[in-house]
């Protein structure tokens, strides 16, 4: 309705139509025109009540007619619409288009569509849809054009938005980071996104070219075409994953899946495919699921060598090309050895390995050498492992290229060398990287717990060897739930099966009757106290066989906070058993001494003896003849015969204490007074003391205390000292053979008695060796009565010991406790086999 | 009145020197005891024994330690000695060395006397 077009075809021939029209687009023209024909008003109601803006134009375009709508829309009169003049009403931009519309639509007479933004009454544009049709005469001539304006504002907007969400759901498809395809019914390809395209390296139209499958993995097709034929039979989705093709003609994995669309009659219209390249998560799922699988071999205590060719062969699949080797460090740090190399020729690795670390010996060499990783990407280029020729090996073998990296323990000490090699020149990329540390973790760990089970194993080989050896067990025992774990030399020592658990009872049925109390009392304190103790006892074997048992108990916690006590017990059997034939021998030997120290009292003895019977023979002589005299001397034979019985009781003493000391009785423990116990031993050694013209000097302490002990060991002890002394000075004759013998009260409440001669004194390296059983300076002793002596002494808790004097001669000397009642009445040890000394005799005794 | 012939016995052991001058008194014999060599020595018997009975061995001055004194004083007085140490060895040294005899203890009744007439016939 171009402004031209209607002034040109304005004319007066239809000058009263437009009246008519004009009248109608008015209110109040049409009121005027309601009343002057019913049929007419009627129309112009109907008109006005259109649900559009209706118009009319000429055959040459000039708007002759405009409804109310249009007037109230537009905010436009009538005749400021009329002709061209409602050409304002629309939007500039869409104006020309419309207008040029307008003039085709009119040239060509046909009903026609326009589309273009009116503006309303309040400035706003809306778009209206402009439908025009021409109203043709009984002769064929088009003699107007009828229009309808309708409101498409809010149909537009909405197919607006509707492209919009198509374009942005057309560009999201293409920007997903996923191969998205629509296939028809029957396969065939329909869409493709941008993804796809660029993954494949082929336009829309070459893929439909390509045959469906043509991209997937062969080794993949026949399980996918098997799926895809089931779901287009029946129309189930499908889930696949399968390797695809990509433009370089690498494969990776995608998880494919199918799901239908389907029309309101449920028919499939069209196949959504989304392909998700999950290679990566694949990749690291299998690095995972194989990293896994090592350190679960680790655990499980597999083979080294076997672990490290698995991590080898792991990491060969999982870097397409590569080979790999793991080389240890030897024991000193000098050498490489042998660790794993599944694929690389054996030749290639013998070579490898004994070469010395060091810089210029080889990249492994170097890698150990200098605790770091030495990457050589292409080994034809490569001049720093010249000096040793290794390029050339290498490249014999067909490498070109190798990544050697440390493999290093927790405290960062080189443990070997894990090196990756390639046939072509290789740079290492950050996954590389991230693979070889990954790899060279899993390699410490092996390695090092490797060399941990084996010092672990060799450990615990030593410990139960020494177990065994020293018949000794560990146990534990949990107080709270009588858990108890013994070690396997506890269930050799009880003679038990160490594959049944062992229980409190089952512990109980081995201790010796006599023992349970003894043990028990042990156990139950040890519950509540929480102390470490020592227990003996005793447990019987099947064959009633006894085995004595000693047990060092530790208190401690477990984790829980629960009293556990940990200890090792041992079989003492054969040392108390040696112990017991110690024992005997000892007492046998002291017996022995007891009886060579008589063989030297031989002639005291006798001396002692025939004095008193001499006596009793002269006075009995003395008696008869006073008896016999005429008259008889009752009162002198009297007198004579009192003094026989005197003699004869002299005489009983004398052998008494003889029997006393040189019978072979157990030890005994006693109140003993070392005064009278000295007395009697001077009483029996004096005649002896006196032929070897000793003169004996007695200086016996007043107020002494009684001590504990066993009397005849005591007098035996003095005996040998008052002999030895004696003997020591036999070779004296330039000063006097003075002996003196003194007892008294000692520091700490002990009593001391010493024995000082005049003799030949010590030699100074005798000294040492003077209380040793067997050691002896005389030609006819056998040197066990100082060994004796001594260990009697330290059996009453005392101490013997010998010094030089400032002028001649030695002295001897020995302290000992004072007695105490509790010693008086507990079981108190005198066995001289239970002390040191006696230990350093028994070592002789079993080395002479 | 017979004069008794005076035989001195010195031994350091008591019971010897209670019981021995007895049976010398039955005997017949006039008899003395004194504890030591030297106690003998210091009396006034040393001029008028006719037989000295000496023990061998005492503290201080021994029997053959008198013996030899009593040479080196020229009192030509019988020894018959006795001792309690039985040692054969003895015996005829001192028999070498001019004892009468030399008795072990104990002896009986009729050695002594044996012994005592013999040191008087010497004498």
């Amino acid at each position: 309705m171009s402004g031209t077009l209607g002034q040109g075809s304005a004319g007066d021939r239809h000058q009263g139509r437009i009246d008519i029209a004009r009248r109608a687009a008015h209110p109040s023209v049409m009121r005027d025109f309601h009343k002057r024909t019913g049929t007419e008003d009627e129309l112009i109601r109907v008109v006005d009540a259109l649900p559009g803006l209706v118009w009319t134009a000429l055959p040459d375009g000039h708007v002759d007619f405009l409804n109310q709508r249009w007037c109230e829309y537009t905010g436009l009169s009538v005749d400021e619409s009329y002709g061209q003049g409602w050409q304002t009403a629309i939007h500039c931009e869409d104006l020309p288009e419309l207008l040029g519309r307008w003039r085709s639509i009119l040239a060509s007479g046909e009903p026609r569509e326009m589309e273009a933004r009116l503006r309303r009454f309040d400035g706003e544009y809306r778009w209206f849809l402009f439908r025009t049709n021409p109203l043709v005469d009984l002769s064929g001539q088009i003699v107007k054009w009828c229009g309808v304006n309708t409101d498409i504002e809010d149909r537009k907007r909405a197919k607006e938005a509707v492209n919009g969400v198509d374009r942005l759901f057309r560009s999201v498809v293409d920007g997903l980071p996923a191969l998205v395809t629509l296939r028809t019914p029957a396969g065939d390809l329909e869409f493709a996104n941008r993804h796809v395209l660029e993954y494949v390296g082929a336009t829309i139209e070459e893929l439909k070219q390509l045959p469906t499958t043509g991209t997937v993995h062969p080794d993949d097709l026949p399980n996918l075409l098997a799926l895809w034929k089931g779901s287009v039979e029946t129309g189930h989705p499908y889930d696949i994953e399968v390797r695809r093709r990509r433009a370089d003609g690498v494969y990776r994995w995608f998880h494919m899946r199918g799901s239908p669309l389907r029309d309101t009659d449920g028919h499939i219209v069209i196949w959504y495919l989304l392909g998700t390249d999950v290679d990566d998560r694949n990749r690291a799922e299998n690095l995972l699921a194989g990293e896994k699988r090592l350190l679960e071999m680790v655990a499980g205590g597999d083979s080294m060598s076997g672990i490290l060719e698995a991590l080898c062969q792991l990491v060969e699949s999982t870097v397409t090309g590569c080979y790999c080797s793991v080389l240890l460090l030897g024991p000193d740090g000098t050498r490489l050895e042998r660790g794993a190399a599944p694929s690389l020729p054996p030749n290639f690795i013998a070579s490898i390995i004994g070469r010395p670390v060091k810089v210029d010996s080889g990249p492994c060499a170097m890698t150990a050498y200098l605790n770091e990783q030495v990457i050589a990407t292409d080994l034809t280029a490569e001049t720093r492992w010249a000096a040793s020729d290794w390029c050339s090996m290498a490249l014999a073998h067909g490498l070109q290229a190798c990544w050697s990296t440390p493999i290093s323990s927790t405290t960062g000490k080189v443990l070997g060398t894990f090196a990756i090699y390639f046939a072509q020149p290789r740079t290492p990329m950050p996954q590389h990287q991230i693979l070889i540390d990954q790899f060279t973790h899993v390699a410490s760990i092996t390695i090092e717990r490797a060399q941990t089970d084996a010092a672990l194993k060799r450990s615990e080989a030593f410990l139960a060897e020494a177990q065994h050896l020293s018949s000794t067990g560990s146990f534990s025992w949990n107080t709270v739930t009588d858990k108890i774990t013994w070690s396997e030399e506890v269930y050799h020592i009880y003679g038990l099966d160490p594959t049944v658990p062992i229980t409190m009872e089952r512990f109980g049925s081995r201790l010796h009757p006599d023992d349970v109390a003894h043990v028990s009392e042990h156990i139950n304190r040890a519950r509540g106290d929480g102390r470490d103790f020592e227990v003996d006892y005793r447990t019987q074997m099947d064959d009633h066989s006894v085995k004595y048992l000693h047990a060092v108990v530790h208190a401690g916690r477990d984790q829980d906070g629960q009293l556990e006590y940990f200890g090792a017990v041992q079989d003492v059997t054969e040392r108390r058993l040696s112990e017991q034939a110690l024992s005997k021998l000892r007492s046998d030997l002291a017996h022995i001494a007891r009886v060579t120290s008589l063989g030297a009292l031989t002639a005291s003895i006798a001396h002692e003896v025939n004095q008193p019977l001499s006596g009793i023979i002269t006075n009995a002589s003395t008696c008869l003849r006073m008896l016999a005299a005429d008259p008889p001397n009752i009162d002198g034979a009297r007198e004579t015969a009192r003094r026989t019985i005197r003699d004869g009781n002299r005489a009983s003493d004398v052998i008494t204490r003889l029997r006393a000391l040189f019978s072979k009785k157990d030890a005994s423990t006693e109140s003993v007074d070392l005064n009278e116990a000295t007395r009697e031993v001077i009483a029996l050694s004096l005649s002896e003391l006196q032929r070897n013209q000793v003169i004996l000097r007695p200086e016996l302490g007043d107020d002494l205390p009684p001590v504990t002990g066993d009397r005849v060991q005591l007098q035996q002890v003095i005996l040998n000292l008052l002999l030895n002394a004696s003997d020591a000075m036999g070779g004296v004759n330039d000063r006097p053979r003075q002996l003196i013998i003194k007892t008294e009260r000692d520091e700490g409440d002990r009593v001391r008695l010493t024995v000082q001669d005049a003799g030949v004194g010590l030699e100074p390296q005798g000294v040492d060796k003077l209380f040793e059983a067997f050691y002896t300076t005389k030609s006819d002793g056998m040197g066990i009565g100082l060994s004796i002596s001594r260990s009697i002494i330290e059996s009453h808790h005392g101490r013997l010991w010998a010094a030089p004097n400032d002028g001649p001669g030695a002295t001897f000397s020995f302290s000992i406790p004072r007695g105490s009642p509790s010693d008086m009445t507990g079981v108190h040890n005198l066995d001289p086999l239970q002390t040191p000394a006696v230990k350093d005799a028994q070592r002789i005794v079993r080395n002479p | 009145m017979v004069m008794r012939s005076l035989i001195s016995v010195v031994d350091d052991d008591e019971s010897v020197r209670e019981s021995l001058p007895d049976l010398l008194r039955e005997f017949g014999f006039s008899a003395e005891a004194f504890s030591s060599a030297e106690e003998f020595l210091a009396s006034d018997c040393v001029g008028q024994t006719k037989c000295l009975i000496l023990d061998i061995s005492m503290p201080g001055m021994s029997g053959p330690d008198l013996q030899r004194e009593l040479t080196v004083r020229r009192k030509r007085i019988p020894i018959v000695f006795i001792t309690a140490h039985v040692d054969a060895a003895v015996r005829p040294r001192l028999l070498a060395q001019g004892a009468v005899e030399c008795l072990f203890k104990p002896f009986s009744e009729t050695a002594l006397l044996n012994a005592l007439n013999a040191a008087l016939r010497v004498s």
